[in-house]
């Protein structure tokens, strides 16, 4: 008989018994507090990147993200997200100038760089599609663009609505 | 209770009295009675019976365990139910909050995409690399089908990897039961002759996955391999290439799910593809407890290696007296083998002393995960249909 071993084992059989007795009290929330405390976060293709500036329009504002840029060979292209909220407060047609580095207002104040436009359809399920007019270069312009890519693209979200337009080359 | 006219092999178990049966039985009926406690203490009528009847479920299975000193049987139907009412359960949710199984970009921008364990280790070269999680969910709560977020997940995956290292295939996975359940349905498999060197396929998927993940920076397996996503949710189709990745996750869970575990009396999706598994196999290496084959008394037979459902015994690892890394501790081999040559096992302990003691210690830790995580399954699922009845 190994009896260290034997010992070792036995003392790790236990202890295992035991971490499945302690772990919904203490196990799991200290594991999900370790993740959490990694400092992840999800990627931004998704997300849409932190808003970097926030436009007051009458009613309504326009919150601009930090330019997304694709990782490795992600099959997308970089972009900027402009979020349109609170819906109640939009009229039936948005037509905004947006100057998306150093614009202090939606009204074409500074660097003009972008012309979007698009519908508030009063239902929320029918779908979205929007124009965007590229006074910048840098931008890529959209016709009548539903959601077809995830850096291309028109959707509601709750109380915004989101509109991403892909910019012409990468970083 | 006698064994006249049976051979009675000294190291097989032999069933117990129903008084000592229901004393083993007892920690396990007291945790399942506390896990069943919230739902029970719910003012939803459906919600009440469901955790009582899946309480009542985890607690005459765990007995009958105890007394006819059988796990494989008893889990199985543990598994299965998993398996069938995990989809329900689901299925359910997804169309109450969303209308539909396909997931629109609106939810996943939202962070609302929900996070099942099997993205996990594609997750981590992008999130070291990068400290970015390539998946559209969210880290905390995030409302609608986001459920607990991926911490929770991760978590949850963390103490049950722990305590059953890859044993998570056989006692937490809430796939796999459905394979399980059609690889039950024929008396005799008619595939027999299958080659072993297929059981490699899964480490291929996993590095091939892991790999494209980090390239790609989206989960791989997900957009285009899994074969739940035909009994869970998939990418809303937008394009051609949405209809064609919706069209191989239909094809593979007909083929590995429903189809050849028919045919093969084996767990095809889990033996022949599953990244996840792959992964999990590590974690045989941490586990303290494992399965193995008493050379002493092994004649050999094989039929430990014909009833194991992941081909993880090999006539090369039975002359070794041990079960491969993907074995799930599902413990197949120890009700099959009539000379109980394949016992339970802590390492470090000699092999066949005390072979119950190491599968009673296995099952408290087992059992009672699967009662935490796969009851609160069960529940849902028997919830939902109650739902319909009352």
């Amino acid at each position: 008989m190994k009896w260290p071993t034997a010992k070792l084992g036995y003392t790790a059989a236990g202890m295992t018994v035991l971490a499945a007795a302690l772990a919904p009290f203490l196990l799991m929330g200290m594991f999900a507090k370790g993740f959490t405390k990694l400092g992840l976060h999800v990627d931004e293709m998704y997300s849409g990147g932190p808003i970097v500036r926030t436009i007051q329009a009458e009613g309504y504002t326009i919150g601009i993200h930090r330019t997304v840029y694709p990782h490795f060979w992600q099959t997308e292209k970089p972009f900027v997200q402009l979020d349109w909220k609170p819906v109640a407060g939009l009229p039936e047609h948005v037509c905004d100038v947006v100057n998306v580095d150093s614009a202090v207002a939606a009204d074409g104040y500074g660097q003009q760089e972008l012309r979007v436009s698009f519908d508030v359809p009063k239902d929320p399920k029918t779908p979205l599609h929007v124009n965007v007019e590229a006074l910048n270069p840098r931008f890529q312009a959209m016709r009548n663009v539903g959601k077809p890519k995830f850096s291309e693209l028109i959707v509601r979200v709750d109380d915004a609505i989101l509109v991403r337009v892909p910019l012409t080359e990468p970083r | 209770m006698g064994n006249a006219g049976c051979t009675v092999y000294p190291g097989k178990m032999q069933p117990r009295s129903w008084g000592k049966a229901l004393l083993l039985t007892l920690p396990i009926a007291l945790w399942s009675l506390f896990m069943a406690m919230r739902g029970l203490m719910q003012p939803q009528r459906a919600m009440q019976i469901a955790s009582g009847v899946t309480a009542a479920f985890m607690i005459v299975l765990f007995y009958l365990m105890m007394k006819t000193a059988s796990t494989y049987r008893w889990r199985r139907w543990f598994f299965v139910a998993l398996g069938v009412l995990f989809p329900i359960g689901f299925i359910h949710n997804v169309m109450v909050l969303r209308g539909s199984m396909g997931i629109p970009i609106e939810e996943m921008i939202a962070g609302r995409t929900p996070f099942c364990f099997l993205p996990i280790p594609l997750l981590i070269l992008p999130a070291a690399l990068t400290k970015t999680l390539v998946f559209p969910g969210s880290i905390l709560p995030g409302g609608g089908m986001a459920g607990g977020g991926m911490a929770m997940m991760v978590a949850l995956w963390l103490a049950i990897t722990l305590v059953v290292g890859k044993g998570w295939c056989s006692y937490a996975c809430f796939f796999g039961g459905i394979e399980e359940g059609m690889a039950a349905l024929p008396k005799k498999a008619q595939w027999k002759k299958l080659d072993p060197r297929y059981r490699l396929v899964p480490w291929a998927v996993l590095l091939a996955m892991v790999l494209l993940s980090l390239a790609l920076f989206e989960p791989a397996y997900c957009m285009w391999l899994c074969p739940f996503k035909a009994v869970s949710e998939y990418v809303a189709a937008r394009n051609t290439v949405g209809l064609v990745q919706n069209g191989i996750f239909v094809v593979l869970f007909g083929a590995l799910v429903i189809v050849l575990p028919v045919l093969t009396k084996k767990r095809t999706q889990c033996t022949f593809l599953c990244p996840f598994g792959a992964f999990q196999s590590i974690f045989n290496k941490t586990s303290v407890f494992d399965i193995k084959i008493d050379r002493t008394v092994c004649s050999p037979c094989v039929l430990c290696q014909k009833s194991c459902p992941t081909m993880s015994l090999t006539d090369e690892s039975i002359k070794k007296g041990e079960t491969l890394l993907s074995c799930m501790k599902c413990g197949a081999c120890v009700d099959a083998c009539p000379k109980g040559a394949a016992v339970w096992h802590i390492k470090g302990t000699e092999v066949s002393v005390k072979p119950e003691r190491a599968r009673l210690m296995f099952l408290y830790a087992a059992w009672a995960m699967a009662a935490m995580f796969g009851g609160s399954i069960i529940t849902g699922g028997l919830e939902t249909l109650l739902h319909y009845v009352i």
